[in-house]
């Protein structure tokens, strides 16, 4: 007897709780979810998301003159004034807990969307669960072209896939041969996760009808204790132009390795990721010196984009670093759900999800080098042109397409 | 694979392996003192990793001078585990195994969780030390200074390693309470304080490896546990209990490891490690030199 009160009594509380993060909701406040890999091998991008997300709170839940939707007045006008309080949740760079704290962020938080992931791998499982309990899933940094290509109602990407990137990096090689610089072959080097599958399928199929030889083409096994096989075979081959996909730890480390063997490579075209990252750029930064990487923002844009120094202040007051393509793209993304909630005029997922998709933001009242802000069919925001940067003396510049571009590039970067 | 290759290959394995076998001898030495398997050896790792980088940091040392400080401290961090956790997990009267396991588990994860919290999770690096982004060219085969130095440091710790184990009382006595507990305690030995020495040696052995580790590899809270998954494979194709036969298997490691990185797809490379340790455990399942 005793046992089964105690059990209704938790039934209870929880259904309680519930009913009171619910009635919040409708009080005048707006609770989105936010899950990033807080622990774990991949914890600084994590920090630094919370970051980029505490500063478009500030934007959205303060009165501001910035020229960013949202903006002008404390929290959402459309719901009364309403401010946006965010949950967060840790999913450690693993699937399966993305998978379950996505479930308790929309059981117990009561969240009316979710914000995510980094891995492609997490926003895949975090997708499918947001779709299952019909609650819009906004992807702000996950990559792969495969996530926006399941038919899911509920998800929406505004950055580029690798697709678009690997696009203009190849956009870019041909651009560079047509300038009577000799590009022969390529070397794919990626992680064995979602997102280097993903971006090395794409950029084999690019190579192959773009005529690039593919020189190697390694797989390798992602937070290795060693890479000094796999920069090895990569010596051996000695591409034209090297395209890793690689995050933070297997950057630092594959860098390290090639520079131990002696090995120099030609040029470096990077899938972001690790490559961006700060920690790369401290500890092995004088050997990536005129690397290329792909991107959706660069600090060079100021004149462009007069918010994204503005932006990329507040930020650096509470990171101590500098927007990147990464963070920029969390920021953003939590920008266009705050828009579209307020157009929605409701926290109902539903109508949310109805304001998504009637989403159509310029892009100069973003911080994006992007046209504009508008998701296709398939909820993936076609407009999110990539640009790509060179990394020379310490700063990343624009080096392509040309017509946006701050900077010639260097290449090759190790003659 | 070109047969060209083949002998950065070995080379580039055999210092790898050298260093395998230097995180896993105390792994090894602990195991075979008291059967506990210290789950918390990738955390002692990542621990005197950031000690290294502490120690460059604010005392401007170079990894090669603070290899032995940083020792020390893990000796002290290895003693004070034993006598505030395993001691009392080793108390249990029934479980003690499991009770062993959990509470190192546990370990592990708080001290990760602490690292986390108080060093960030940021990426660190012990810049410009005499070792890193030097490599030795022998004609065409190129051998980073840093994985030379480490390892001749695990031959010399094995040395040293051997010399204390045979020729001191303090090695008899390791041996003795290994053997039996309750008989050492007849002859005025204090078991408590053998296993305490024995914890604290184990972690300075992990702490020279950390300081080795720490001149080519970034710290963060993470950066134990692949090391400690070879380790753990390293002990047991080793032979439970044998400190000598870590040794052996730390090059194998180290060599099969980077001649199937060279045949199949590197993503598989691990494949080689695991599947050369079921064929051992098909032949002798106490490992390669195991006397348990």
């Amino acid at each position: 007897m005793k046992r089964r009160q105690a059990l209704i009594g938790i039934a209870g509380t929880v259904a309680l709780n519930g009913a009171f993060t619910q009635a919040l909701a409708q009080k005048g406040e707006v609770v989105i979810g936010v899950i990033y890999p807080l622990t774990g091998s991949s914890a600084q991008v994590g920090v630094d998301s919370k970051h980029a997300i505490d500063t478009a709170l500030e934007i959205i839940n303060t009165a501001s003159t910035l020229d960013l939707p949202g903006a002008r007045n404390a929290g959402l006008a459309g719901l009364g004034n309403a401010k946006v309080r965010v949950v967060y949740a840790d999913h450690q760079g693993d699937p399966q807990k993305g998978r379950s704290e996505a479930e308790r962020l929309i059981t117990q938080e009561n969240v009316c969307t979710i914000v995510g992931a980094f891995h492609s791998a997490v926003s895949a499982t975090v997708s499918a669960t947001c779709e299952r309990y019909e609650v819009p899933y906004l992807c702000a940094d996950s990559s792969s072209p495969s996530l926006s290509r399941r038919g899911l109602k509920y998800f929406f990407r505004t950055s580029a896939h690798d697709e678009m990137f690997s696009e203009a990096m190849f956009d870019f090689m041909d651009a560079m041969k047509s300038k009577g610089k000799p590009i022969g072959s390529v070397g794919i080097f990626y992680e064995d996760t979602i997102f280097g599958t993903d971006s090395s399928a794409v950029q084999r199929k690019l190579a192959n009808e773009r005529g690039y030889k593919i020189a190697c083409d390694i797989k390798y096994r992602a937070n290795s204790p060693s890479l000094s096989a796999e920069a090895q075979q990569i010596k051996t081959a000695n591409p034209d132009v090297l395209l890793p996909s690689s995050y933070t730890s297997d950057a630092i480390l594959l860098t390290n390795a090639m520079a131990s063997i002696g090995y120099k490579p030609k040029n470096l075209v990077t899938q972001a990721a690790g490559y961006i990252e700060k920690p790369t750029l401290e500890s092995v930064g004088d050997k990536l010196q005129g690397m290329i990487s792909r991107a959706s923002f660069s600090a060079d844009m100021g004149d462009k984009r007069p918010s994204a120094k503005a932006v990329n202040d507040m930020f650096k007051a509470r990171a101590g670093r500098d927007l990147n393509d990464q963070t920029s793209r969390v920021f953003t993304a939590m920008m266009v759900l705050a828009e579209a909630i307020d157009r929605a005029k409701s926290v109902e997922p539903k109508k949310i999800r109805e304001a998504l998709v009637a989403t159509d933001i310029p892009g100069e009242k973003t911080i994006m080098p992007w046209k504009r802000v508008k998701f296709d069919a398939t909820g993936q925001n076609t407009f999110a042109s990539p640009v790509l940067i060179q990394f020379k003396a310490g700063k990343f510049s624009t080096v392509f397409p040309f017509e946006v571009a701050t900077a010639t590039p260097v290449w090759p970067m190790n003659p | 694979m070109t047969a060209s290759a083949l002998p950065q290959i070995l080379a580039t394995g055999l210092l790898m392996g050298l260093i395998y076998a230097l995180i896993a001898a105390g792994l090894s030495l602990i195991f075979g003192l008291m059967d506990v398997v210290n789950f918390a050896h990738g955390e002692f790792l990542m621990l005197a990793m950031y000690a290294t980088f502490g120690f460059a940091v604010f005392a401007h040392l170079d990894p090669v001078l603070s290899l032995p400080l940083v020792a020390a401290v893990m000796f002290i961090v290895g003693a004070s585990v034993y006598a505030g956790v395993v001691r009392h997990a080793m108390r249990s009267k029934v479980n003690t195994g499991m009770v062993q396991i959990f509470s190192t588990f546990g370990l592990a994860t708080l001290i990760q969780g602490g690292a986390q919290f108080f060093f960030t999770p940021d990426f660190r690096n012990v810049d410009h030390t005499w070792l890193s982004a030097k490599t030795l060219d022998l004609g065409g085969i190129f051998l980073p200074w840093s994985q030379i130095f480490g390892g001749l440091i695990s031959l010399v710790a094995f040395g040293g390693l051997y010399l204390m184990m045979t020729r001191t009382d303090f090695g008899r006595a390791l041996e003795a309470t290994r053997e039996d507990k309750g008989a050492v305690a007849l002859v005025g030995i204090d078991s408590n304080r053998v296993f305490a020495l024995g914890w604290g040696l184990g972690a300075a052995l992990v702490g020279v490896a950390g300081a080795v580790l720490a001149t080519s590899y970034a710290i963060h809270p993470q950066v134990g546990a692949g090391f400690a998954t070879i380790a753990y494979i390293t002990v047991a194709l080793g032979g439970f209990g044998s400190v000598f036969g870590a040794l052996v298997a730390g090059i194998v490691v180290g060599l099969v490891e980077a001649l199937t990185a060279n045949i199949l797809p590197p993503a598989m490379k691990s494949m080689g490690i695991y599947a050369l340790y079921l064929v051992v455990i098909f032949l002798r399942p106490q490992g390669l030199f195991g006397k348990l």
